[in-house]
Protein backbone atom coordinates (compact mmCIF):
# COMPACT_ATOMS: atom_id res chain seq x y z
CA UNK A 1 0.00 0.00 0.00
CA UNK A 2 2.80 1.89 0.81
CA UNK A 3 4.26 1.71 -2.68
CA UNK A 4 0.86 2.90 -4.32
CA UNK A 5 0.65 5.97 -1.91
CA UNK A 6 4.43 6.90 -2.91
CA UNK A 7 3.09 6.04 -6.89
CA UNK A 8 0.51 8.71 -6.70
CA UNK A 9 2.71 11.02 -4.71
CA UNK A 10 5.41 10.89 -6.88
CA UNK A 11 3.02 12.20 -9.64
CA UNK A 12 2.41 15.32 -8.08
CA UNK A 13 -1.21 15.68 -9.76
CA UNK A 14 -2.70 13.41 -7.10
CA UNK A 15 -6.53 14.18 -7.82
CA UNK A 16 -7.52 10.91 -5.64
CA UNK A 17 -6.31 9.20 -2.55
CA UNK A 18 -8.31 5.75 -2.47
CA UNK A 19 -7.26 5.01 1.22
CA UNK A 20 -9.07 8.29 2.16
CA UNK A 21 -11.99 7.41 0.61
CA UNK A 22 -14.31 7.10 3.43
CA UNK A 23 -17.32 4.82 2.36
CA UNK A 24 -19.88 4.37 4.67
CA UNK A 25 -21.63 0.81 4.33
CA UNK A 26 -25.59 0.23 4.20
CA UNK A 27 -26.13 -0.88 7.79
CA UNK A 28 -24.93 2.89 9.06
CA UNK A 29 -27.37 5.17 7.86
CA UNK A 30 -26.45 8.66 7.48
CA UNK A 31 -29.85 10.13 7.46
CA UNK A 32 -33.40 9.89 9.26
CA UNK A 33 -34.70 9.81 6.35
CA UNK A 34 -32.36 6.72 5.35
CA UNK A 35 -33.47 5.04 8.56
CA UNK A 36 -37.03 4.94 7.36
CA UNK A 37 -36.67 3.61 4.00
CA UNK A 38 -33.75 1.14 4.47
CA UNK A 39 -32.16 2.40 1.80
CA UNK A 40 -28.79 2.00 1.08
CA UNK A 41 -27.02 5.17 1.06
CA UNK A 42 -23.07 5.58 0.56
CA UNK A 43 -20.99 8.92 1.15
CA UNK A 44 -18.00 9.61 -0.36
CA UNK A 45 -15.62 12.26 1.37
CA UNK A 46 -12.75 13.07 -0.84
CA UNK A 47 -10.08 14.68 0.84
CA UNK A 48 -8.74 18.09 0.63
CA UNK A 49 -5.82 19.27 -0.50
CA UNK A 50 -4.44 19.75 3.03
CA UNK A 51 -4.80 15.79 3.79
CA UNK A 52 -3.37 15.37 0.37
CA UNK A 53 -0.13 17.48 1.19
CA UNK A 54 0.03 15.69 4.65
CA UNK A 55 -0.35 12.34 3.34
CA UNK A 56 2.49 13.29 0.73
CA UNK A 57 4.91 14.96 2.85
CA UNK A 58 4.40 12.19 5.81
CA UNK A 59 4.51 9.54 3.49
CA UNK A 60 7.93 10.92 1.72
CA UNK A 61 9.14 11.44 4.85
CA UNK A 62 8.79 7.97 5.85
CA UNK A 63 10.61 6.82 3.23
CA UNK A 64 13.45 9.50 3.65
CA UNK A 65 13.50 8.06 7.56
CA UNK A 66 14.52 4.24 6.34
CA UNK A 67 17.11 5.39 3.93
CA UNK A 68 18.68 7.68 6.33
CA UNK A 69 18.71 4.73 9.35
CA UNK A 70 19.98 2.50 6.91
CA UNK A 71 16.86 0.60 7.27
CA UNK A 72 15.65 0.48 3.45
CA UNK A 73 16.90 -2.98 3.01
CA UNK A 74 18.14 -4.94 -0.28
CA UNK A 75 17.05 -2.13 -3.08
CA UNK A 76 16.20 -3.16 -6.65
CA UNK A 77 16.43 -1.05 -9.55
CA UNK A 78 14.74 -1.31 -13.11
CA UNK A 79 18.10 0.25 -15.26
CA UNK A 80 17.87 1.35 -19.08
CA UNK A 81 21.25 -0.36 -20.45
CA UNK A 82 21.62 -0.30 -24.21
CA UNK A 83 18.16 -0.34 -25.43
CA UNK A 84 17.07 -2.70 -23.30
CA UNK A 85 16.12 -2.84 -19.62
CA UNK A 86 16.95 -5.27 -16.86
CA UNK A 87 15.54 -5.31 -13.22
CA UNK A 88 18.60 -6.26 -11.26
CA UNK A 89 19.46 -6.51 -7.52
CA UNK A 90 22.84 -6.39 -5.88
CA UNK A 91 25.31 -9.00 -7.40
CA UNK A 92 23.00 -9.73 -10.45
CA UNK A 93 24.49 -10.56 -13.56
CA UNK A 94 23.26 -9.12 -16.78
CA UNK A 95 24.41 -9.52 -20.72
CA UNK A 96 24.45 -6.78 -23.49
CA UNK A 97 23.98 -7.71 -26.92
CA UNK A 98 25.52 -5.31 -29.56
CA UNK A 99 29.42 -3.17 -29.61
CA UNK A 100 29.82 -1.55 -26.11
CA UNK A 101 32.59 0.16 -25.76
CA UNK A 102 33.75 -0.11 -21.89
CA UNK A 103 36.15 -2.75 -21.32
CA UNK A 104 37.34 -5.44 -18.60
CA UNK A 105 37.30 -4.01 -15.36
CA UNK A 106 35.65 -0.84 -15.99
CA UNK A 107 33.32 0.50 -13.10
CA UNK A 108 30.56 2.24 -14.15
CA UNK A 109 27.51 4.34 -12.65
CA UNK A 110 24.07 3.57 -14.37
CA UNK A 111 22.68 6.77 -15.09
CA UNK A 112 19.38 5.90 -16.81
CA UNK A 113 17.30 4.51 -13.75
CA UNK A 114 13.84 3.90 -14.19
CA UNK A 115 12.29 2.62 -10.96
CA UNK A 116 13.99 1.62 -7.65
CA UNK A 117 12.12 -0.27 -4.93
CA UNK A 118 12.43 -1.96 -1.42
CA UNK A 119 10.64 -4.33 0.66
CA UNK A 120 8.42 -1.23 1.92
CA UNK A 121 8.22 1.40 -1.01
CA UNK A 122 8.87 2.05 -4.61
CA UNK A 123 10.10 4.90 -6.61
CA UNK A 124 8.69 4.99 -10.08
CA UNK A 125 10.55 7.17 -12.18
CA UNK A 126 8.66 9.23 -15.00
CA UNK A 127 10.46 7.69 -16.87
CA UNK A 128 13.68 8.56 -15.73
CA UNK A 129 13.93 8.99 -11.45
CA UNK A 130 16.09 12.56 -11.25
CA UNK A 131 19.56 11.65 -11.73
CA UNK A 132 22.10 11.31 -8.36
CA UNK A 133 19.00 10.14 -6.54
CA UNK A 134 20.04 6.71 -7.02
CA UNK A 135 23.08 5.11 -7.82
CA UNK A 136 23.48 1.85 -9.57
CA UNK A 137 27.44 0.36 -9.86
CA UNK A 138 27.98 -2.23 -11.61
CA UNK A 139 31.35 -3.66 -13.23
CA UNK A 140 32.59 -5.14 -17.11
CA UNK A 141 33.62 -8.85 -16.33
CA UNK A 142 33.73 -10.37 -19.70
CA UNK A 143 33.21 -9.58 -23.11
CA UNK A 144 32.75 -12.22 -25.71
CA UNK A 145 31.10 -12.93 -28.72
CA UNK A 146 27.90 -15.21 -28.92
CA UNK A 147 27.34 -18.29 -30.65
CA UNK A 148 27.05 -18.52 -34.62
CA UNK A 149 23.68 -17.30 -35.73
CA UNK A 150 22.85 -18.04 -38.94
CA UNK A 151 20.77 -15.17 -41.07
CA UNK A 152 18.68 -16.95 -43.59
CA UNK A 153 16.24 -15.19 -45.70
CA UNK A 154 14.70 -15.89 -49.51
CA UNK A 155 12.44 -14.67 -51.66
CA UNK A 156 9.77 -17.59 -53.02
CA UNK A 157 9.85 -18.39 -56.56
CA UNK A 158 12.76 -15.90 -57.17
CA UNK A 159 15.60 -17.87 -56.97
CA UNK A 160 16.77 -15.83 -54.33
CA UNK A 161 18.04 -17.22 -51.20
CA UNK A 162 20.80 -15.78 -48.50
CA UNK A 163 22.62 -17.79 -45.56
CA UNK A 164 24.56 -15.55 -43.63
CA UNK A 165 26.58 -15.65 -39.95
CA UNK A 166 26.80 -13.47 -37.35
CA UNK A 167 27.85 -13.46 -33.88
CA UNK A 168 27.20 -10.59 -32.09
CA UNK A 169 29.01 -8.92 -29.11
CA UNK A 170 28.45 -9.76 -25.39
CA UNK A 171 29.07 -7.95 -22.34
CA UNK A 172 28.61 -9.29 -19.22
CA UNK A 173 27.73 -6.80 -16.14
CA UNK A 174 27.92 -7.07 -12.42
CA UNK A 175 26.11 -5.07 -10.49
CA UNK A 176 27.60 -3.99 -7.38
CA UNK A 177 25.73 -2.00 -5.40
CA UNK A 178 22.27 -0.22 -5.54
CA UNK A 179 21.98 2.83 -3.42
CA UNK A 180 19.63 5.74 -2.40
CA UNK A 181 22.43 9.02 -2.31
CA UNK A 182 19.71 11.64 -2.48
CA UNK A 183 17.12 13.39 -0.76
CA UNK A 184 13.36 11.99 -2.14
CA UNK A 185 10.88 14.16 -4.07
CA UNK A 186 13.93 17.26 -3.48
CA UNK A 187 15.15 17.19 -6.65
CA UNK A 188 18.96 19.64 -6.88
CA UNK A 189 17.65 22.84 -8.47
CA UNK A 190 17.54 23.28 -12.49
CA UNK A 191 21.20 23.81 -14.02
CA UNK A 192 21.48 24.97 -17.08
CA UNK A 193 24.59 23.52 -19.41
CA UNK A 194 26.05 25.78 -21.60
CA UNK A 195 26.59 23.95 -25.07
CA UNK A 196 29.85 24.25 -26.34
CA UNK A 197 30.69 26.01 -29.59
CA UNK A 198 30.25 24.21 -32.56
CA UNK B 1 20.79 -24.21 -42.85
CA UNK B 2 23.09 -24.95 -40.24
CA UNK B 3 22.07 -27.44 -37.40
CA UNK B 4 24.67 -26.47 -35.53
CA UNK B 5 22.32 -25.51 -32.71
CA UNK B 6 21.05 -29.11 -32.43
CA UNK B 7 24.98 -29.69 -30.39
CA UNK B 8 25.56 -26.61 -28.82
CA UNK B 9 24.82 -27.01 -25.33
CA UNK B 10 22.54 -24.08 -23.64
CA UNK B 11 23.18 -22.41 -20.20
CA UNK B 12 22.69 -19.24 -18.44
CA UNK B 13 24.66 -16.60 -17.28
CA UNK B 14 27.59 -17.58 -14.72
CA UNK B 15 30.84 -15.87 -13.81
CA UNK B 16 33.88 -18.48 -12.38
CA UNK B 17 34.54 -17.73 -8.58
CA UNK B 18 31.92 -14.70 -8.23
CA UNK B 19 33.93 -12.42 -10.32
CA UNK B 20 33.29 -9.06 -9.92
CA UNK B 21 31.87 -8.87 -6.50
CA UNK B 22 34.36 -6.99 -4.66
CA UNK B 23 36.92 -6.61 -6.79
CA UNK B 24 37.18 -7.70 -11.19
CA UNK B 25 40.31 -10.31 -11.69
CA UNK B 26 40.72 -11.37 -15.61
CA UNK B 27 41.10 -15.28 -15.79
CA UNK B 28 43.23 -15.50 -18.62
CA UNK B 29 46.67 -17.04 -17.26
CA UNK B 30 48.43 -17.87 -20.08
CA UNK B 31 49.11 -17.22 -23.83
CA UNK B 32 51.19 -18.94 -26.23
CA UNK B 33 51.99 -17.98 -29.72
CA UNK B 34 53.52 -20.20 -32.21
CA UNK B 35 55.01 -19.05 -35.68
CA UNK B 36 57.44 -19.77 -38.15
CA UNK B 37 60.36 -17.59 -38.54
CA UNK B 38 60.46 -18.30 -42.27
CA UNK B 39 57.00 -18.35 -43.85
CA UNK B 40 54.45 -15.95 -45.34
CA UNK B 41 50.95 -16.86 -43.16
CA UNK B 42 53.44 -16.17 -40.16
CA UNK B 43 54.51 -12.63 -40.92
CA UNK B 44 51.75 -10.78 -39.18
CA UNK B 45 52.57 -13.00 -36.30
CA UNK B 46 56.19 -11.88 -36.84
CA UNK B 47 55.58 -8.24 -36.64
CA UNK B 48 53.48 -8.53 -33.79
CA UNK B 49 55.98 -10.08 -31.74
CA UNK B 50 58.96 -7.99 -32.90
CA UNK B 51 56.57 -4.43 -32.38
CA UNK B 52 53.63 -5.12 -30.03
CA UNK B 53 54.45 -7.95 -28.11
CA UNK B 54 56.41 -6.35 -24.61
CA UNK B 55 53.15 -3.75 -25.20
CA UNK B 56 50.80 -6.04 -24.60
CA UNK B 57 52.95 -7.97 -22.12
CA UNK B 58 53.29 -4.80 -19.86
CA UNK B 59 49.19 -4.34 -19.79
CA UNK B 60 48.40 -7.32 -19.03
CA UNK B 61 51.18 -8.54 -15.99
CA UNK B 62 48.57 -11.28 -14.99
CA UNK B 63 49.13 -13.22 -18.47
CA UNK B 64 52.82 -15.54 -19.23
CA UNK B 65 53.56 -15.11 -22.48
CA UNK B 66 55.30 -18.08 -23.94
CA UNK B 67 56.47 -17.65 -27.47
CA UNK B 68 57.50 -20.83 -29.76
CA UNK B 69 58.79 -20.68 -33.15
CA UNK B 70 58.67 -23.63 -35.25
CA UNK B 71 59.47 -25.00 -38.54
CA UNK B 72 57.45 -24.40 -41.44
CA UNK B 73 54.13 -24.82 -39.21
CA UNK B 74 50.87 -22.50 -39.21
CA UNK B 75 50.96 -20.09 -36.39
CA UNK B 76 48.21 -19.94 -33.85
CA UNK B 77 47.60 -18.63 -30.47
CA UNK B 78 46.64 -20.88 -27.49
CA UNK B 79 45.26 -19.18 -24.49
CA UNK B 80 44.69 -20.96 -20.94
CA UNK B 81 42.21 -19.51 -18.47
CA UNK B 82 42.30 -20.09 -14.72
CA UNK B 83 39.48 -22.95 -14.79
CA UNK B 84 41.70 -25.18 -17.06
CA UNK B 85 40.59 -24.42 -20.43
CA UNK B 86 42.01 -23.64 -23.21
CA UNK B 87 41.26 -21.41 -26.12
CA UNK B 88 42.78 -22.10 -29.53
CA UNK B 89 42.95 -20.11 -32.60
CA UNK B 90 44.80 -20.21 -35.99
CA UNK B 91 46.41 -16.87 -36.70
CA UNK B 92 47.54 -18.09 -40.28
CA UNK B 93 47.92 -14.65 -42.67
CA UNK B 94 46.42 -12.36 -40.20
CA UNK B 95 47.98 -8.84 -40.09
CA UNK B 96 49.88 -7.35 -37.19
CA UNK B 97 46.88 -5.44 -36.11
CA UNK B 98 44.24 -8.64 -36.32
CA UNK B 99 46.59 -10.88 -34.12
CA UNK B 100 46.29 -8.12 -31.86
CA UNK B 101 43.08 -7.99 -31.70
CA UNK B 102 42.23 -11.11 -31.75
CA UNK B 103 44.78 -11.47 -28.98
CA UNK B 104 43.29 -8.82 -26.76
CA UNK B 105 39.74 -10.92 -27.23
CA UNK B 106 41.46 -13.78 -25.79
CA UNK B 107 42.26 -11.59 -22.28
CA UNK B 108 38.61 -10.59 -21.75
CA UNK B 109 37.67 -14.36 -21.78
CA UNK B 110 36.26 -15.91 -18.86
CA UNK B 111 36.97 -19.77 -20.73
CA UNK B 112 33.98 -20.83 -20.22
CA UNK B 113 32.74 -23.55 -22.37
CA UNK B 114 30.96 -22.20 -25.65
CA UNK B 115 27.39 -22.24 -25.03
CA UNK B 116 24.18 -20.13 -26.24
CA UNK B 117 22.33 -18.17 -23.21
CA UNK B 118 18.89 -19.04 -22.60
CA UNK B 119 18.64 -15.66 -20.73
CA UNK B 120 20.61 -12.62 -20.76
CA UNK B 121 20.03 -11.62 -16.53
CA UNK B 122 20.90 -14.01 -13.45
CA UNK B 123 20.33 -13.34 -10.22
CA UNK B 124 20.06 -14.90 -6.68
CA UNK B 125 17.46 -12.31 -5.49
CA UNK B 126 14.27 -12.83 -7.77
CA UNK B 127 11.55 -11.23 -5.41
CA UNK B 128 12.49 -8.39 -3.12
CA UNK B 129 8.77 -7.14 -2.73
CA UNK B 130 6.79 -10.85 -2.89
CA UNK B 131 5.66 -12.36 -5.97
CA UNK B 132 2.89 -10.92 -7.25
CA UNK B 133 -0.28 -12.78 -7.00
CA UNK B 134 -4.31 -12.11 -8.33
CA UNK B 135 -4.78 -11.39 -4.80
CA UNK B 136 -1.81 -8.70 -3.95
CA UNK B 137 -3.39 -5.13 -3.27
CA UNK B 138 -6.54 -6.26 -2.85
CA UNK B 139 -9.14 -5.39 -0.36
CA UNK B 140 -9.11 -8.09 2.51
CA UNK B 141 -12.80 -7.58 2.85
CA UNK B 142 -12.85 -10.21 -0.06
CA UNK B 143 -12.04 -12.89 2.00
CA UNK B 144 -15.02 -12.77 4.08
CA UNK B 145 -17.76 -11.77 0.81
CA UNK B 146 -20.53 -13.91 0.06
CA UNK B 147 -21.77 -14.38 -3.15
CA UNK B 148 -23.93 -13.12 -4.80
CA UNK B 149 -22.00 -10.15 -3.25
CA UNK B 150 -24.28 -6.57 -3.43
CA UNK B 151 -21.33 -4.16 -3.07
CA UNK B 152 -21.45 -0.97 -1.14
CA UNK B 153 -18.22 0.02 -2.71
CA UNK B 154 -17.95 2.83 -5.54
CA UNK B 155 -18.12 1.15 -8.84
CA UNK B 156 -14.32 1.62 -9.44
CA UNK B 157 -13.00 0.23 -6.09
CA UNK B 158 -11.27 -2.27 -7.02
CA UNK B 159 -9.06 -0.29 -9.39
CA UNK B 160 -7.68 1.26 -6.08
CA UNK B 161 -7.26 -2.04 -4.05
Amino acid sequence: MLAGLMRNVLQRRTAFLPTLTKCLPASQPTSRLSQSSHIALQQEVLPTDDEIRHVTSSTIQKVNDLVAQGNEGRLFAVIHVAGKQFKVTAEDLILIEGYWPPSNGDEINMEKVMLVGGVDFTLVGRPLLPPGLVRVKATVIEKSLSHTKPVFYKKPRKQYRRLNFYRAHLTMLRINEITITGDINNPPSVVQVERPPL
Amino acid sequence: MSNSHLFMSAGWVTAPLNNGIGRYSGQLQRVVIKFCKTHGCSRGVREFVESNLIDFSRQNPGVAVYVKPRRHRAPTITAEYCNGERGYMHVSNMSRDEVYKWLSHQTTQSGREFCRYRKFWRTETPSIQGVWSPHTFRDPRLNLAEFPMVSTAPKDWFRFC
